[in-house]
């Protein structure tokens, strides 16, 4: 990509993100070959670090689900299987789960670990805006 | 041991559950420890008609009370929950089963916080309460377990399938000999002693002991107490909220049929009054559940 194709494509990133049409309503599954952009596409990013056996982690998918409704447009949230992505695991150097990883402008701004209610994650994320 | 009603959880709200769902003439067990209750230490004085009473008194009687009206005691934790077709099957740390028609969790909230330096600051780094869940991220590493009880004993069990090296630092063991000998047989390490500060830079390095001795592990794993009412509701698939609290109905029913919940693990306030007022409604349609389970 070409350096006047790569300004087009941040541009319209860009405008579609300040109207709100590209902001997923539902937490997207992230993956060791997405993350990057996904962080890097929304001002504010919270991905759910998760694995299926873990009780905690399923305690917090219901939460995760209503906030990426509730949050739309202004919060965009992931969901990373750290059994199937051990690399961004590694990475972020995760060593409990659940761990919600909070990027702001594509850098990496905060980690909240452990199961916590949908109340307090909001207002966590309310004052990031 | 077959039973219609089994309660986990052997504080007030259990033995309260057990006496009311005994009196229906089925038949009731209630396990756990009652030496474990929030009860077991405090001093009542704002519950009706006691003016002035102590916790211990109190859950003696009422095991008394309980047995009386024909409920069993087992005085063991519960390590396992499984629903089985129509039947719930129980395992304690004694490797005891007991399958049950209906199950009452009522085991409190769970203390699980050391409360020493360097464990809040590498929360995720090096320190898990959740072994199970954070065994993983160990691999080929050391790590300490700390804990006196059957959770610590699970935990260190679970964690010699990860790391490479498990300290289980106790004071004193308050676990089944089945238990014990089942951690003796792997790579565990028994470590008595008082832990006193969780060291690390980006995460956790160490863990010092305060009679001044270090340990070298990456990892440390704080298990208190037994598996509580939370965790034993995912095991069957009930999803308690994320502060850990079972939602129950009025008849304090959760959402899987035939397993009630009662006392502090449905909610606040955290008191006697309202752990046993709930414990005689989970007990009395635990029982008229049982019943008409029978007819149809």
């Amino acid at each position: 990509m070409d350096e006047l194709e790569q300004i087009r494509e941040r541009k319209r990133q860009e405008i579609a993100a300040s109207s709100g049409a590209d902001w997923p309503s539902e937490a997207v599954n992230v993956n060791d070959g997405n993350i990057n952009d996904f962080v890097k596409r929304y001002d504010v990013v919270l991905i759910d670090c998760w694995a299926p056996w873990c009780g905690p982690c399923r305690m917090m998918g219901p939460v995760i689900d209503a906030l990426a409704k509730e949050m739309q447009g202004k919060v965009a949230f992931g969901k990373l299987n750290t059994d199937e992505n051990q690399k961004t695991a590694m990475r972020y150097t995760i060593e409990a789960i659940p761990t919600l990883l909070v990027f702001k402008d594509g850098e990496l701004v905060d980690r909240w670990v452990g199961a916590r209610p949908k109340e307090d994650l909001s207002r966590r994320l309310q004052a990031m805006l | 041991m077959d039973v219609d009603v089994a309660i986990i959880g052997l504080g007030p709200a259990g033995l309260q559950a057990a006496i009311h769902a005994a009196r229906k003439k089925v038949k009731v067990v209630v396990l756990g420890k009652s030496e474990s209750s929030a009860l077991n230490k405090a001093e009542i004085e704002n519950y009706f008609g006691i003016v002035s009473a102590k916790g211990e008194d109190l859950l003696r009687i009422g095991r008394e009370q309980a047995q009386r009206f024909g409920a069993s005691l087992v005085e063991e934790d519960v390590i396992k929950l499984a629903k089985e077709e129509d039947v719930f099957k129980i395992v304690t740390e004694t490797d005891r089963e007991v399958r049950a028609k209906a199950v009452i969790l009522a085991m409190g909230i769970r203390r699980v916080k050391l409360n020493v330096p360097g464990e809040k600051e590498f929360l995720g780094r090096g320190v898990s309460y959740c072994a199970s869940c954070d065994g993983g991220f160990f691999r080929d590493r050391a790590v300490a377990v700390i804990g006196e009880e059957s959770e610590a004993a699970e935990s260190a069990i679970l964690l010699t399938e990860y790391a490479s090296q498990v300290y289980w630092v106790h004071r004193e063991l308050k676990v089944s000999p089945q238990m014990l000998e089942k951690a003796s047989g792997t790579k565990v390490e028994m470590v008595p002693g008082d832990p006193a500060r969780i060291l690390g830079e980006k995460s956790v390095t160490g863990l010092d002991l305060k009679d001044g001795r270090h340990l070298d592990v990456q990892g440390v794993f704080v298990a208190l107490g037994a598996k509580g009412s939370m965790e034993l509701a995912l095991e069957l698939g009930i999803l308690p909220d994320p502060s850990g609290k079972i939602t129950v109905d009025e008849n304090c029913r959760t959402e899987m049929e035939m397993v009630y919940a009662c006392g502090d693990v449905t909610g606040s306030p955290w008191q006697l009054a309202r752990a046993v007022g709930q414990g005689a409604v989970a007990g009395d349609n635990a029982a008229k559940a049982v019943r008409q389970q029978e007819k149809s």
